[in-house]
């Protein structure tokens, strides 16, 4: 596979949530708010291209009865530190309050367990990272547009900064989980109808 | 290799796990000052927000090292008490070492076993005395902070935070600023159960000590309540028997504002 295609396709033509359908848990949860989908998706680029990078490094080294456990600790370690440096941070320290749990549940993310059995022990370590970075890429464009529409919608808000005028009355089905679930079906209806090789017949 | 070998096997997998704890470990010991700082920070703001020195808003926007500045110059006196209301230690105020018991859970299971407890008041230079609530919301833990007046019953002011609770529903205990308003001017009667209520159609009934639930956070309203009623109990002695009232018409909070004079 080409670099130029490992980098492309997991953002559009098999982004991770809407046509690998992984990570929908976390979409679902960390879509209230602007910040919040952005140091998730950071934190999953950061979690997946790393680990891919270290296990693909380890890939020929790895016992092939244990190596979904290497893999867990690898990823484990990676989700602790990304949630040890946002809590040492002031800027990052409040958004990881708010996202709580659903950092250390990045480890439970299909996406990263997924990438590294599919592609980084199969692959060289830089083609591997590069899968891993643009997987995260491809969840946290899904999470931004998402998060988009709960946060204007549901506070009137983006990014924190009011948007709405002053009118405008909060919709609090926006801010509840089944609203992110309702444009996660609209954002893969919008993408089948552009990419018709999806549709089934 | 023949990397299915099964010394091979145990000897990586040792390896790899012991390098990962290391690294672990390391990072942890290296960051915690950075983290205690913040949480110290977080839990200040939350203090000063019920104190009324300033907007939740505009706390939440300072910087940390301006936070505890501000703390620093505006608090009088920060001692802890036992459950029997009287004062078993006192806390550091000065802006390197501001000391504070930032860590509720364990106080809090002091108070429902009876065990040894150091509950804290900060006592603020606008004459107002602030503790800590904490407990058990519908996910989380629920904790928050209560401002009281000098004369040791009306609230000055609160500020409530969770761990976990649904965001526009229980969420709204910390998110709006309506609901911790409410509280400003309300009383605890202490000595009677419950010293204070958090019900629904609770203001319906005009009593003082009564604010009105959140509808659709049962829950969470019911963990806030329960919190509440089982700190202003342990505290009911130190405060209900105007231990406040007492400092302050006497030596320590006098002498503090006669040396800022």
């Amino acid at each position: 596979m080409k670099l130029k295609e490992t980098i492309l396709d997991p953002i559009f033509k098999s982004n991770p949530i809407t046509v690998l359908v992984l990570g929908i848990c976390s979409s679902l949860a960390v879509t209230v708010t602007m910040k919040g989908a952005l140091v998730m998706a950071l934190s999953v680029m950061a979690v997946c291209g790393i680990s891919s990078l270290i296990l693909s490094t380890l890939r020929n080294t790895i016992p092939g009865r244990v190596r979904i456990i290497v893999q867990l600790v690898v990823v484990a370690m990676m989700v602790i530190l990304v949630d040890q440096i946002l809590k040492s941070f002031e800027a990052t320290y409040p958004i990881d309050k708010q996202l709580s749990v659903y950092i250390s549940l990045i480890i439970t993310n299909c996406i990263v367990m997924g990438r590294i059995e599919a592609f980084a022990l199969g692959n060289k370590p830089i083609p591997s990272m590069l899968d891993g970075l643009a997987n995260g890429a491809g969840y946290g464009l899904v999470l931004l547009i998402v998060a988009f529409f709960r946060e204007l919608l549901g506070s009137g808000t983006l990014f924190g900064i009011q948007v709405m005028p002053a009118g405008y009355v909060t919709n609090n089905l926006v801010i509840l989980p089944p609203f992110a679930l309702i444009l996660l079906g609209c954002i893969v209806w919008v993408q089948r109808s552009i990419q018709k090789d999806l549709q089934e017949k | 290799m023949n990397t299915n070998n099964n010394l091979y096997t145990v000897i990586y997998t040792t390896i790899i796990v012991v390098v990962v704890a290391a690294v672990l470990s390391f990072v942890s010991q290296s960051l915690k000052g950075r983290q205690d700082a913040n949480i110290k920070a977080e839990t200040l703001r939350q203090m000063m927000a019920a104190a009324q020195i300033k907007p939740a808003e505009e706390l939440y926007a300072t910087a940390n090292a301006d936070i505890l500045q501000l703390y620093a110059d505006n608090i009088a006196e920060a001692y802890t008490i036992g459950l029997d209301g009287q004062k078993n230690g006192s806390l550091e105020v000065s802006v390197d070492n501001i000391q504070l018991v930032d860590k509720l859970k364990p106080q809090n299971r002091g108070i429902l076993n009876g065990g040894d407890v150091t509950l804290p008041v900060y006592i603020f230079k606008s004459n107002v005395a602030v503790i800590p609530i904490y407990g058990a919301g519908l996910w989380g833990p629920v904790w928050g902070y209560v401002a009281f007046n000098s004369d040791c019953y009306t609230i000055a002011g609160a500020f409530f935070d969770h761990e976990s609770e649904t965001p526009g529903l229980g969420a709204k205990i910390k998110d709006e600023a309506w609901f911790r308003e409410k509280f400003i001017g309300k009383t605890v009667e202490w000595g009677e159960t419950p010293a204070f209520k958090l019900e629904k159609n609770a203001e319906e009934s005009g009593a003082s000590n009564a604010v009105d639930a959140i509808s659709g956070a049962t829950m969470t309203s019911n963990g806030l309540n329960a919190a509440l009623n089982t700190w202003f109990k342990a505290y009911e002695k130190h405060f209900g028997l105007g231990a406040f009232f007492n400092m302050l018409a006497g030596t320590s909070l006098t002498d503090v504002n006669k040396e800022e004079e």
